[in-house]
């Protein structure tokens, strides 16, 4: 066996992986709390990198405003998903089938928008002038040592996702809204009865996750371009993610994404590049047959 | 699209329309600026009766106007347009377009579409795209009789079908031995190749015409053959391996962006090796940067700047419809409105019904050759032939290196069989 095969593939899906468990994170915080399968979460992701290439563009702000701005799009689009799509379906005792046809059906559609609006190039995510064309090229130097290589980009993945998912676990476990959102998990009505304000934690949740996604799709952007298919491309390769790791269990979502994207990676070890799909499903019908509740999930849904 | 212009669109559309509003309104008509029809009346002589004025054809055009392809059917679909109204400005024929989603590829929705476009659309004449959804749609067009020309996918497989002509080089096949000859006389010792490509088009380039084409050349061999999912955008596992291969060098018949994200992956694994592809996108290069200058590419390429009076013509025309130059997919369904009318024109002078596709069809075995955007010089149109053998064309083909982000021509090259030596591929 080529080792340094193997550790290159290695490190190719920790930073795959990575970018998964943040998504996976992203979808299991807003599955725990409301339990809808947030498919628009795709919306975020691709919203916050068109808002950065935007603003880079045709304002012509520094790459660091620009992604502000993205991520600002992504929290903005994610609480109107919320506000405009769900609150008013569930206010209207909607079923969680009829949520997540809406989620769907959002998440389809706004490739589309995305294409009307801004047209279906490619778009880079770069430092522009003032007539917009590009005057700082994104610098992403490759570092090497014998075989294995990485980039400046992948690494800032890797630490930026795992220290996102950390506070997020962290947030969930010791603080007062981390207990507000148990809460409501656990008994929506009880929750409502202690005082809890189901809309505010509903409306925090949205936000950090659509905050994870945007941070997810601007991490895309920079080591690509933005282009309206993005979203769900990347989006459910995270839902995937979330219930090969247990859906009840946020950290189990994030070791899920981590483990599906470095078994997907190190399959090319022995099968060609077209077959990480199918590596990637067959994983998640083994272990969904095997344990229905996920690898670290507590209780199957 | 300009992004200096997003914001007032973001405004105006989201303002005009909301999100699922936006979502089914489907693809909007491009602005009807008139183009300039003198240009056109030079080359292709004076409008009127004779010229098909007055005649309307029913045309479909079967593209990718959504997913990942949408850049394709975007550019196919502007070539067409203006071609029809440079036409009908020119007092030739009318026509009337209709334009149907394949959805990136998808075979079942190719046949439901182009079913509707004859069944209700009364579609005469069909421009196509892609491999695969052009070979499935084949039954259908020849037993309903619909001229087709499919200017953007040509495979093996769309080969000798009554009704379907090929106006671009056969995808992967035809450029393979001048490709592979041009790596061999600029990097001798290069023994090992490694061979990337889809499922979905090229497929006996990889598996057959690449790797005989490379024995006979350098007696050499095939160190790695990678295949991947159409739209995919990470490559970094297969930069692991081609690089643990140790090829000397890469041949990549994958398409749209993919060329993009696989030279971007395997320049930041540093796999120094030569990179040729067999196809330029401006959307590929976008996704590769910087790095799409050390990419080499062999195919039938539209050159912008050739300066054929037809070509010129239509690169001001282009222009001034879309604020941008025009590419090679575009080009190729351009031409393909013209050759349409070409044949109108002919069927007119015959006393024919230009309605009839079975005599269009006759029109163009009778006479295959037509003016064309590729080739010719500053004082003479180009020239391409369709292949009355096989239904596919012949038209300048090169090897082209990227330099600042612009394709380059760097060395001419032919079609040649697959018995002959890969040399001779090499004008």
């Amino acid at each position: 066996m080529n080792f340094d095969l193997v550790a290159q593939l290695a490190i190719s899906g920790l930073v795959i992986g990575s970018l998964y468990a943040l998504l996976g994170v992203s979808f299991g915080l807003v599955y725990q709390t409301s339990k809808i399968f947030h498919l628009a979460g795709a919306i975020p992701f691709a919203a916050a990198g068109y808002a950065a290439v935007w603003a880079a563009k045709s304002l012509q702000l520094s790459i660091w405003l620009s992604i502000f701005i993205g991520l600002a799009a992504a929290v903005i689009i994610g609480v109107l998903i919320l506000v405009l799509g769900y609150f008013p379906l569930i206010k209207k005792k909607a079923t969680l089938l009829s949520l997540f046809l809406i989620s769907l059906g959002l998440s389809v559609a706004f490739p589309n928008l995305l294409q009307i609006v801004f047209g279906v190039d490619n778009l880079p995510l770069e430092v522009y002038d003032a007539e917009g064309n590009p005057a700082v090229p994104f610098a992403n130097p490759t570092y090497a040592s014998g075989f294995l290589t990485i980039t400046k980009l992948n690494i800032v993945q890797v630490v930026s996702s795992w220290l996102l998912v950390i506070a997020v676990l962290y947030t969930i476990k010791k603080t007062a809204l981390g207990r507000s959102i148990t809460a409501l998990r656990t008994n929506p009505a009880m929750a409502s009865a202690v005082g809890i304000n189901n809309k505010v934690v509903y409306l925090v949740v949205f936000s950090v996750s659509s905050f994870l996604m945007g941070v997810a799709g601007i991490l895309i952007t920079l080591q690509f371009v933005a282009n309206p298919t993005m979203g769900l491309q990347w989006t459910l390769i995270g839902f995937i993610a979330v219930f090969f790791g247990g859906i009840t269990s946020l950290g189990g979502s994030a070791l899920g994404g981590l483990i599906l994207g470095l078994l997907s990676s190190l399959s090319g070890i022995w099968l060609g590049s077209q077959y990480a799909p199918i590596v990637t499903f067959a994983i998640l019908f083994l272990t969904l047959l095997i344990r229905p509740q996920g690898l670290f999930g507590k209780e199957a849904i | 699209m300009k992004l200096q212009n997003m914001k007032r669109k973001w405004i105006a559309a989201t303002l005009a329309s909301g999100l699922l509003v936006s979502a089914f309104s489907g693809i909007s008509a491009t602005s009807a600026n008139a183009a300039p029809s003198t240009c056109i009346n030079k080359i292709f002589g004076a409008g009127g009766k004779a010229a098909g004025q007055g005649v309307t054809i029913n045309a479909g055009m079967l593209l990718a106007m959504t997913g990942a392809g949408s850049f394709f059917g975007d550019v196919m679909s502007k070539g067409a347009k203006l071609a029809a109204e440079q036409i009908k400005a020119a007092g030739g024929f009318n026509y009337k377009i209709q334009i149907a989603d394949h959805k990136n590829g998808d075979v079942p929705t190719a046949l439901t579409e182009v079913k509707r476009m004859v069944s209700q659309g009364k579609i005469k004449v069909l421009q196509t795209s892609y491999g695969a959804p052009s070979e499935a749609i084949a039954p259908i067009i020849a037993a309903n009789k619909v001229l087709t020309l499919n200017g953007g996918g040509s495979s093996p497989g769309q080969l000798k079908k009554d009704y379907l002509w090929q106006n671009r080089m056969l995808f992967g096949e035809d450029p393979t031995a001048g490709a592979l000859a041009w790596i061999h006389k600029k990097y001798p010792t290069a023994k090992k190749l490694a061979i990337i490509g889809t499922q979905e088009n090229g497929v006996g380039a990889q598996t057959t015409t690449a790797p005989n084409a490379w024995k006979k050349l350098t007696g050499g061999t095939i160190v790695a053959t990678e295949t991947h999912d159409v739209g995919a955008t990470d490559f970094t596992a297969m930069a692991s391996k081609i690089k643990a291969s140790e090829a000397d060098a890469i041949i990549t018949y994958s398409f749209g962006n993919d060329p993009g994200y696989q030279v971007k992956a395997f320049r930041q694994a540093n796999i120094t090796a030569p990179i040729m592809g067999i196809e330029f996108t401006s959307q590929a290069q976008e996704v590769a940067g910087a790095s799409y200058d050390t990419f080499t590419f062999a195919t039938d390429f539209y050159n912008v700047a050739n300066p054929n009076p037809w070509n010129k013509c239509y690169v001001a025309a282009f222009k001034a419809k879309y604020g941008e130059d025009p590419e090679y997919y575009g080009s190729n369904y351009y031409e393909q409105v013209f050759i349409y009318w070409e044949l109108v024109k002919r069927v007119i002078a015959k006393g024919g019904n230009p309605n009839d596709s079975k005599q269009l069809q006759a029109a163009l075995k009778a006479n295959p050759t037509f003016n064309s955007v590729y080739g010719g010089d500053a004082k003479k149109v180009g020239q391409a032939s369709f292949l009355l053998s096989d239904h596919s064309i012949s038209k300048p083909m090169g090897v082209f290196t990227v330099k600042n982000g612009k394709p380059v021509l760097t060395q001419g090259i032919v079609k040649v069989a697959a018995s002959a030596d890969p040399n001779s591929a090499l004008k």
